[in-house]
Parts: C-alpha cells; sequence; structure tokens
C-alpha cells in the first residue's frame, strides 16, 4: 500500500537529511505506529506519502501509483485514498460538526444525496450523532479529534495517515481516539500513526518503525515504544 | 461541480473580504476608467488628423509675367507647360483630384481672405500665380508628388499643407503614445493591484484551502470561488469606471472642450458606448487573470 525504496528528502534550508535512504513497505490493511525523537522524520514521512512535497531521491509507491510520476493534477485524486488527522484538528471554526465533514465531500464534488446518507453513518461511527450542529468551540478536544478523524473517514479512504493525533488530548481521551482508530483498521484501511505518546504504542501492540535522525532504526512487529533505550 | 456549493462559496468569500472586495472594485474602476480615457484620447488624436487629413492638399503654383526663379525663366507659363504638369498630377498614383485655379479666381480668393483690407485695391489679377490644388490619395505619402512637379518648366513653387500642419500631428502622435504607455501602466498596475487583492483573500482563506487541498479538492476548485469573485468584482468595477468616463465625457468634453473649441469634432457618449463592450470584458477578463496567476502562484498542490 505505501512503498519507500531508498528515499531521502533534504530540506533546502537544512544541511541535515530529514529522511535518509529509507526504504520500507506497509501492506493493505496494516496499522503501524511511526515513533522517534522531535525531528527525527515522522511528519516529513507523512508528507511524502500525501505528496506534498517530494522526496530528494527513492521512488515511492502509494495506493498503486508510482509518486514521482503521477502528474499535479491527479494528486487530489491520490489524496482523495488518503484521510489525513493532526495534532491540532484543523476544522473550520465557523461551520458546524455536519458542516465540517460535509465539506470534505462537497469540495470533490459529491452530490447532495450522498453527502445526507454519509455524513451522519460516519458520525455514528465516531460516536458523536446527537452533537452534528455545534460548532467546533463547543466541544472537548477529544470530539474535535473525533471530528477530524469522521473527515478523514467519511470518503472511506485506503489510506489513514494521522500525525500525532493525541498530542493535544489527555490519556483517557486518547484512548478513545486510539479504539477510534483501530475500528477504523479494522475496515481494511490502512492506519499510519506517527507519535510520541509511549503507553499507547505498548498497549496496542502494533507494528512499530522508529525513525532517528530520519534513518529507520528498528521495524518491529507487535513492538513496544521504548525497545532500543 | 457543484453549483450551489460554488455560489455560497463566493456570496460568503464576497462578504467575509467587504473592505478587500470594496477595494477591489474601486482598482477595477479606476482602471477602467482610465483605460477608456486612454483609448479616448486616441480615438479623439485619430477623428482631429482625419479631420485635418481631408483638408490637406498641394498647391502648385505657376509662374505669372512678375516671375523669377529657375522654372520661370521664358516667363508667364504656356499652354503647353500648363498641360504637362497637369498631365504629370493626373496620371500620379498618389493624387488623388486635381483642380485648376485661374489667376481670376485667385483674385476672388484673395479678395475674399482680405476684404475689409486696403490691399485688395492695390493687386491685380494678373499679379496671382495660377495654380492646381491637389488632394492627395493618402495624406502621408506627399513627397512623390512634390518632386515629380517641383522641377517641371513654368512651376514658380509647390506648397504643401502637410508641412504646415506637421507640429500637430506630431503633437497628436505624441498624445497617442503617451496615452498608450498610460493605458499598459494602468493595467500593468491594475493586474498588480488586483493579484495582490486576491492573494490577501487567498491568506485569509488559507485555513479552507489547506483543507481542500488535504481531502483532494481539485485546483479547480480550490480556485474557482476566487476567480469568480474576482470576476464580479471585475464586473462591478467595469461598470463603475464606465459610469464614471460618461460622467467624464459629458462634463469635461460635452460641456466644456467641444463648444468651446470647434476646430474638429471631439468624442462623445457614442464614443464612450463604442467603446464600453470592450471596457467590460477588459474588466472582467483581467480581473479573472490576475487572479488565475496569483493563485497557480500561490495555491500550489
Ligand atoms: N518545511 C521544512 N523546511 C525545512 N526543514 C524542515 C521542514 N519540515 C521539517 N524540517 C526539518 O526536517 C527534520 C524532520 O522534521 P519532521 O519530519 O517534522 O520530524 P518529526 O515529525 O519527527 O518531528 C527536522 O530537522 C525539521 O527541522
Ligand atoms: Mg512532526
Amino acid at each position: 500500500m505505501i512503498l519507500f525504496d531508498n528515499v531521502s528528502k533534504l530540506y533546502p534550508t537544512q544541511n541535515q537529511a530529514a529522511l535518509e535512504s529509507l526504504t520500507l513497505e506497509i501492506e493493505k490493511g496494516e496499522f503501524v505506529f511511526l515513533v522517534g525523537p522531535s525531528g527525527s522524520g515522522k511528519s516529513t514521512f507523512l508528507r511524502l506519502t500525501l505528496r506534498e512535497d517530494k522526496p530528494t531521491a527513492g521512488r515511492i509507491r502509494v495506493a498503486g501509483k508510482d509518486l514521482h510520476r503521477l502528474s499535479n493534477w491527479k494528486v487530489p485524486h491520490l489524496r482523495r485514498r488518503i484521510g489525513t488527522v493532526f495534532q491540532d484538528f484543523r476544522l473550520l471554526p465557523n461551520k458546524t460538526v455536519f458542516e465540517n465533514i460535509a465539506f470534505a465531500l462537497q469540495v470533490i464534488g459529491k452530490p447532495r444525496r450522498q453527502i445526507n446518507r454519509d455524513v451522519p453513518a460516519v458520525l455514528e461511527l465516531v460516536g458523536l450523532d446527537g452533537k452534528e450542529d455545534r460548532l467546533p468551540d463547543q466541544l472537548s478536544g477529544g470530539e474535535q479529534q473525533r471530528v477530524a478523524v469522521a473527515r478523514a473517514f467519511v470518503n472511506r479512504p485506503l489510506i489513514l495517515l494521522a500525525d500525532e493525533p493525541t498530542g493535544n488530548l489527555d490519556p483517557a481521551t486518547s484512548v478513545g481516539i486510539m479504539k477510534l482508530l483501530d475500528r477504523i483498521n479494522r475496515t481494511g484501511t490502512t492506519v499510519v500513526m506517527a507519535t510520541h505518546d509511549q503507553s499507547i504504542v505498548d498497549q496496542m501492540r502494533k507494528r512499530v518503525i522508529e525513525l532517528e535522525h530520519g534513518k529507520l532504526v528498528r521495524d518491529q512487529s507487535r513492538g513496544v515504544y521504548g525497545y532500543t533505550r | 461541480m457543484r453549483f450551489q456549493y460554488v455560489l455560497s462559496e463566493i456570496t460568503t468569500g464576497l462578504r467575509r473580504n467587504l473592505t478587500m472586495t470594496i477595494a477591489l472594485v474601486i482598482v477595477v474602476a479606476i482602471s477602467i476608467a482610465m483605460l477608456g480615457a486612454g483609448l479616448l484620447i486616441r480615438s479623439q488624436a485619430e477623428t482631429t488628423k482625419g479631420y485635418w487629413y481631408d483638408r490637406i492638399e498641394i498647391s502648385v503654383f505657376m509662374c505669372n509675367e512678375y516671375s523669377t526663379g529657375a522654372g520661370c525663366a521664358d516667363g508667364a507659363v504656356t499652354d503647353a507647360q500648363r498641360d504637362t504638369i497637369r498631365q504629370t498630377l493626373e496620371s500620379h498614383p498618389e493624387v488623388d483630384e486635381v483642380f485648376y485655379e485661374n489667376q481670376e479666381q485667385a483674385f476672388e480668393r484673395f479678395s475674399e481672405q482680405f476684404d475689409d483690407s486696403d490691399i485688395g485695391g492695390i493687386i491685380t489679377p494678373d499679379q496671382l500665380p495660377e495654380s492646381f490644388r491637389v488632394a492627395l490619395q493618402d495624406p502621408e505619402q506627399y513627397d512623390g508628388v512634390v518632386s515629380a512637379v517641383s522641377g517641371l518648366p513654368g512651376v514658380q513653387e509647390v506648397t504643401d499643407q502637410r508641412q504646415l500642419l506637421e507640429p500637430l500631428f506630431r503633437t497628436l502622435d505624441g498624445f497617442q503614445l503617451v496615452a498608450f504607455a498610460i493605458t499598459i501602466i494602468q493595467i500593468v498596475a491594475a493586474v498588480l493591484l488586483i493579484g495582490n487583492t486576491i492573494r490577501l483573500a487567498a491568506f485569509n482563506r488559507r485555513r479552507e484551502t489547506g483543507i481542500m487541498r488535504l481531502v483532494g479538492a481539485s485546483n479547480f476548485y480550490i480556485q474557482l470561488p476566487f476567480i469568480l469573485e474576482a470576476a464580479i468584482a471585475g464586473l462591478l468595477g467595469s461598470v463603475l469606471g464606465i459610469i464614471a468616463l460618461f460622467v467624464g465625457v459629458e462634463l469635461i468634453v460635452g460641456r466644456f472642450i467641444a463648444p468651446n473649441l470647434q476646430f474638429t469634432s471631439w468624442v462623445d457618449s457614442a464614443d464612450v458606448w463604442a467603446a464600453t463592450p470592450w471596457l467590460l470584458v477588459a474588466g472582467v477578463l483581467f480581473s479573472m487573470l490576475a487572479s488565475f496567476v496569483t493563485l497557480r502562484r500561490y495555491l500550489r498542490v
């Protein structure tokens, strides 16, 4: 589903590579934790997967597409097959919960009928039914992140990328989000989650990929967070 | 394409960026008014030139018995010489029409011109030269005709009014050039200003556009509301600019210049009407183009 082949990324302003000769493969339906200290290249990995940026060297394949050869105008179609969740939720403050999720479908030209069917369904999935008319600032952080997950998942993507989705949440709330991501993973969606959160990684016992200074230092199935230290 | 979504996106965009929209409308209005003024100056210069061109002629004065000069060595022009001159003129490709004026006619014209003065009494017809008045095919092309007849025997002098009017034409050419330069500068300034305004609008909505990119909205879909916003502002601005132009022409030219300066015909609201479709198209098109170019640079995938 995601294939990095000897990928390096050097940002123009930086003299150390954000990713260095990274080779790894993530299969369809996997749940993968991407761990490593701040600045180790986790977000860069996700950005490259989304084709928000291009690698300096190496090849990337995502959902059967060679990103190197993917023309700019086809990038939106790639992104429709990938859901994304961030630490800061990225909701539109002046739109309700329903509208925030509907927005993601509207802007890719989905018909109203489908929106009115899919948005309530995904709200129920994330446990927010009954709150569709609230504005983001009338929700708790955990609830806001559920809206963001709902928006990422409403179009049934092949892949869900999450960049420290629990970074702003307390441990109890984080567990709820992790259960949600696990449920989404069980529908067959590949989930890649970058995180610092040791207890979550230790509890879930999923595949762990650890980066340090942009290099792969560990790739372990059913791993824990701090294995090498 | 979900039309309703686009529509609501535009109206909220226009409303949210009301000050920006107003700025955009004003920029376009001023630019279109200036652009229109430039076009009107051009057509005014064109009209004035045409007005004077129609009156340009070459005069070929022939020798009378008092004449001195190289061509008049044989005294007054002979019938044979006059026929040669006439044939030369009439067969010349740049000549449109040839009129003959004999000494009596010259005297009448002379008397009319100096009606009130005493000179009329002193001059007699035989002191005046007979002449050919030559209208040209193209008033710009007079050199050929002048040189064709200048050396002929019996020709005392060839004068062309073009020489007299040359400074006027040069001034008009200058006007046209300046108007053209102003128009170009105005368009460049307007495009930059519109681009900047749209960039600010895009910056204000970077949250939305960021999310749109993330969920896979096409560039077209992301840019469309901005471009349509610019088009609407462009249309409003053009209409205002054109109205200003009508008012300006009516007040400045219609009330003030035209009644007082009658040496040519002046631009009027008919000329503004003629320019209106172009100005509307230009206002809308340049606004859309400016925003499109800006967004291409600013809202990359
Ligand atoms: N847009 C950017 N421009 C320049 N350098 C960047 C950019 N994004 C990240 N970096 C650098 O690349 C390295 C990896 O960053 P990142 O992928 O964000 O790590 P992580 O997400 O693991 O904290 C860091 O040294 C960071 O400073
Ligand atoms: Mg990061």
